[in-house]
């Protein structure tokens, strides 16, 4: 990447992940109006409820930590920013490692998760206390199938973690890589705590649970962390299990040679992603909210049972050379 | 004595073997004694780090082709390891000086500074010994200090001091059997002159017991059940100094002279066998560790667990796994050295360690609070700490066995892989677990007047949370200042994979940055106002609002199919010292049943051995 380019990638990256982020917003509310036999918001909602929010005065509970109650929202939106630069990096600059590898990424996935907790235990509310024992559980029970499903890659690629690598090399449509997106997209479901996981917000019990003493500018900063998780966590669907997020054509026309045939990559990406936030927002809207127990289970025994089979698949595909397993 | 290296091993040996002769009145002289015997072997240590040693030997005794000899060498494993030990053991005493766990029990002052100069002097000898024997008798002065150190905690810790010794004394008797017969196929208990390779049964054996006493020491399963009842009795200094730290650096350090000097590993079935251990002891230590009531017993499993990664690391047999296994030991006996001695500063602040009595520490004790933070999220793996980088490397180590090597064992990658990442994830689960019921959550009515503890005591938790978070972002330094030399490595060694802390770390600030940003604009248009937690309009008193963290996983707890694992867990049936116990008590109960002291009953043993006897002399048959 020449200089110019590395300049202007870091004077877009930042603004233009929140913008998509927003807009990814947009996109789930509209849709989901939509299936529910309503107009929905228009396209700068989103924006508007992020500044309407930095105007509104910060409540503090008195008997918060107030320090960690402040910080998490930050660290929580640094964690996913950070992810989010990574992963624009691997589709813009594939040829150099940047920051870090597969498992960089699923650690810093669970950097906003960790701040949501961290941030409601600190402000001492019982149902933000009942939210926070609940995502701990979460992330306890998809973490086990997203390393599943991350395993099912590396074998089909052969050891390699570096993510540009991974995204060249992986066969998309085998059943064994099908079976690991298929549960890796509800492991990014729980992450976003979309509905049937919204069990740490879940507005009828406990009334927003881990963001309830939140408000203000400090609600508006995780609102955008969700935002950009937006982006971040279906991009890295897209990279590691759907062959890649190609924007060959754009730094192309940024270099100042138009090169037609590159369109097609581009958009089919583009298609991927918004499949993938489709994909999500069906699932929201078409299932009730599970108990934390079932949840679990799902993802410990349901899933992971199909993912050791994807494993065996993967397995036996590599050794004798069939792909499509 | 004009030896570098002896002078280290002994001079802490004989003050510490003297101090526990000495009346315990003069516990002042105990503590600056202590202290300067420990700040001069930390400056050796350095010094023989930095600048090496002459090797130190001084024959004994010979008898025919068995000699003894007291051989001290600088290996650059060893140098590098006692310049931590070294330290971990001046922080202790430095912790010790306001301690209350220390003060309260005044009988036993003399024992316990005895003990710490004994622990460090023998540490020493342990990792600068170049004789097996020798070796052996200073890991055995290791497990006789921690005896005495447990002792000290008062009610109910000789239960736990005993249960201890038994458990590392027998791995301890392993060990000897092991060195008896590595002794007999080598014919040298010289280390550095032996060198067997794995391909008899005598000497898979001799692997086998050597790797007994070496994950017994560090704590790994199966024989980790001294460490909970240790962590339940022992003063928080004592579980500081040896489990979490001192302990691990040797047991670690054994495991790697084992695999990588002693023995020449043929068999592909011993690096599976320790990858099994590895594998079991992170993921069933962990999910023991999430249903403790008690900060220090989670925090006793939290130790076994991460042995795991140890023991997984070295098993993987590739250079990244075996440095991170070595990296882990080191970063794991800071964090956990400072979660110990948070929990110390909350134990002597509110006078208790049980989670359901604290809540909402963090106003009160910030600073030990920031520490814990830092060490709990380091122990976590999360970026950019220590934690996250040798979990990070022991990974790779394993994903490197499985896709690079042909050995069959080497095929069940996907297992060690899944049990290190999901026991990092419950790992998180622990820590949260505490660091909600402990110092975040809401505080009881009863704590309001805590104090947050004096100046030496918080001086080594932000030393240590510093290099948590120093070895964290500039991995690199210490990879290559101490443990590829140590590993007889090169140092531009390229076995890693991507992970830019530094970038990473900048990152992040500047996030963290544009958030502060936001909330500013937010601020300056309104301000921050305090209010009363909401309710939802109930009046509600504080103890009513508060969720204890206790409860936070019962629902792993009640699980199908892990409730009875719990229960059987709790009732200590997979425990070895009580299933030993148990087998000990049906043995001596028959021989009790035996000698039931009635004179015709002893005759008649008497006839039918006199019988048996002259059957088999007189080979009637």
């Amino acid at each position: 990447m020449s200089v110019p380019l590395n300049v202007l990638f870091w004077i877009v990256v930042i603004p233009g992940t929140v913008v998509l982020g927003l807009l990814a917003c947009w996109i789930v509310r509209k849709v989901s109006a939509l299936v529910q036999w309503r107009v929905g918001p228009p396209l700068f909602q989103p924006f508007y409820d992020v500044v309407k929010l930095m105007g509104k005065e910060i409540l503090v509970p008195q008997e918060a930590q107030k320090a960690v109650f402040m910080a998490a929202p930050l660290v929580g939106m640094a964690g996913v920013l950070l992810l989010s630069i990574m992963l624009w990096r691997v589709a813009f600059v594939p040829a150099k490692p940047f920051v870090g590898d597969i498992i960089v990424a699923i650690y810093l996935m669970v950097l906003p998760s960790l701040a949501l907790i961290l941030g409601s235990s600190a402000s001492a509310s019982p149902h933000a206390a009942v939210g926070t024992s609940r995502e701990m559980k979460l992330v306890m029970g998809y973490e086990l199938s997203l390393v599943l499903a991350l395993i099912v890659v590396i074998i089909k690629t052969g050891g390699t973690l570096n993510l540009a690598e991974i995204a060249q090399h992986t066969t998309v449509f085998s059943i064994s890589n099908m079976l690991a997106f298929l549960v890796a997209l509800l492991c990014v479901q729980a992450k976003l705590g979309f509905v049937p996981f919204d069990i740490a917000e879940a507005e009828t019990e406990v009334a927003s649970g881990v963001l309830m003493e939140y408000s203000g500018a400090l609600l508006a900063v995780w609102k955008l962390a969700h935002a950009i998780m937006l982006v971040a966590l279906p991009l890295f669907l897209v990279i590691v299990f759907l062959g890649g997020f190609d924007v060959t054509f754009l730094t192309m026309v940024f270099r100042g040679t138009f090169e037609p045939t590159l369109i097609m990559p581009l958009v089919w990406s583009i298609c991927k992603y918004v499949l993938v936030l489709v994909l999500l927002i069906l699932i929201k809207n078409t299932n009730p909210r599970v108990r934390i127990d079932q949840a679990m289970k799902f993802f410990w025994v349901y899933c992971g049972v199909a993912l050791v089979a994807a494993i065996i698949l993967a397995t036996i595909g590599k050794n004798f050379g069939v792909s499509w397993l | 004595m004009d030896n570098i290296l002896s002078i280290t091993v002994f001079l802490p040996l004989i003050a510490g073997f003297v101090l526990l002769f000495l009346p315990n009145k003069m516990r002042y002289f105990f503590k600056g004694f202590t202290l300067i015997i420990s700040v001069f072997v930390f400056a050796r240590s350095i010094q023989i780090f930095r600048f090496g040693s002459p090797d130190y030997a001084w024959p004994i005794f010979q008898i025919d082709n068995l000699k003894l000899d007291l051989l001290l060498t600088a290996r650059p494993l060893g140098a590098f390891i006692l310049m931590f030990a070294m330290g971990f053991g001046l922080l202790i005493t430095l912790y010790s000086l306001k301690s209350r766990a220390t003060n309260s029990g005044a009988r036993a002052t003399n024992i316990y500074y005895g003990a710490i100069l004994l622990t460090i002097g023998g540490s020493a000898g342990v990792l600068l010994s170049n004789h097996l024997l020798l070796l052996l008798i200073f890991w055995e002065i290791v497990t006789v200090s921690l005896y005495l150190l447990i002792t000290t905690g008062g009610k109910n810790s000789n239960f736990a001091a005993t249960k201890s010794f038994a458990m590392i004394g027998a791995s301890d008797a392993a060990f000897l059997l092991g060195i008896a017969m590595v002794w007999v196929h080598s014919g040298t208990f010289v280390i550095s002159d032996i060198s067997l390779e794995t391909t008899s049964a005598v000497s898979i054996i001799a692997f086998l017991l050597l790797m007994t006493a070496a994950v017994t020491k560090a704590g790994a399963m199966p024989l980790h059940t001294w460490l909970p009842t240790a962590g339940e009795y022992a003063p928080v200094s004592v579980m500081a100094l040896l489990p979490a730290a001192i302990d691990k650096l040797l047991g670690i350090f054994l495991l790697v002279i084992i695999v990588k000097e002693i023995f020449i590993l043929k068999s592909a079935a011993l690096s599976v066998v320790l990858a099994i251990i590895g594998a079991a002891t992170i993921i069933i230590a962990a999910m023991v560790a999430i249903v403790q009531h008690n900060i220090k017993k989670l925090l006793a499993y939290s130790a076994i667990s991460q042995v795991g990664y140890m023991v997984l690391g070295i098993a993987t047999m590739t250079p990244v796994g075996i440095a991170g296994a070595v990296f882990h030991m080191l970063n794991n006996a800071i964090y956990k050295c400072c979660l110990f001695l948070g929990t110390g500063a909350v134990e002597q602040a509110t006078g208790t360690a049980e989670m359901d009595k604290l809540g909402g520490l963090g106003k009160k004790m910030p600073l030990t609070f920031a520490t814990f933070l830092i060490a709990a999220l380091s122990v976590s793996g999360i970026p950019p700490f220590n934690g996250f980088v040798s979990k990070w490397m022991v990974y790779q180590g394993v994903i490197k066995m499985g896709t690079e090597s042909a050995v069959a064992g080497a095929r069940l990658w996907p297992i060690w892989l899944i049990a290190a990442i999901f026991g990092s994830a419950l790992t998180l689960a622990y820590s949260v677990k505490i660091i909600h019921s402990v110092f975040l959550s809401r505080l009881p009515s009863e704590l309001k007047e805590v104090k947050e503890v004096s100046l030496p005591m918080k001086v080594p938790m932000v030393i240590l949370a510093l290099l948590c978070v120093f070895f964290g972002v500039f991995y690199l330094i210490p990879l290559e200042r101490f443990i590829y030399p140590a590993l007889g490595m090169e140092a531009d060694a390229e076995i890693l994979s991507t992970w830019a802390s530094g970038l990473a770390t900048i990152l992040i600030l500047i996030g963290i940055g544009l958030g502060v940003l936001v909330w500013l604009i937010g601020k300056l248009s309104r301000m921050v106002r305090i209010v009363p937690t909401w309710t939802c309009g109930e009046i509600q008193t504080n103890e009513q609002m508060t969720v204890p963290g206790t409860h936070f996983y019962k629902t792993v707890s009640s699980m199908g199919g892990l409730k009875q694992l719990y229960t059987g867990q709790e009732k200590g049936h997979f425990d070895t010292y009580n299933q030993g116990g148990r087998v000990g008590l049906a043995l001596t109960g028959f021989l009790r049943w035996l000698h039931s002291g009635l004179l015709p009953m002893y005759l008649t043993w008497v006839t039918l051995g006199l019988l048996i006897i002259l059957f088999i002399i007189c080979r009637i048959w």
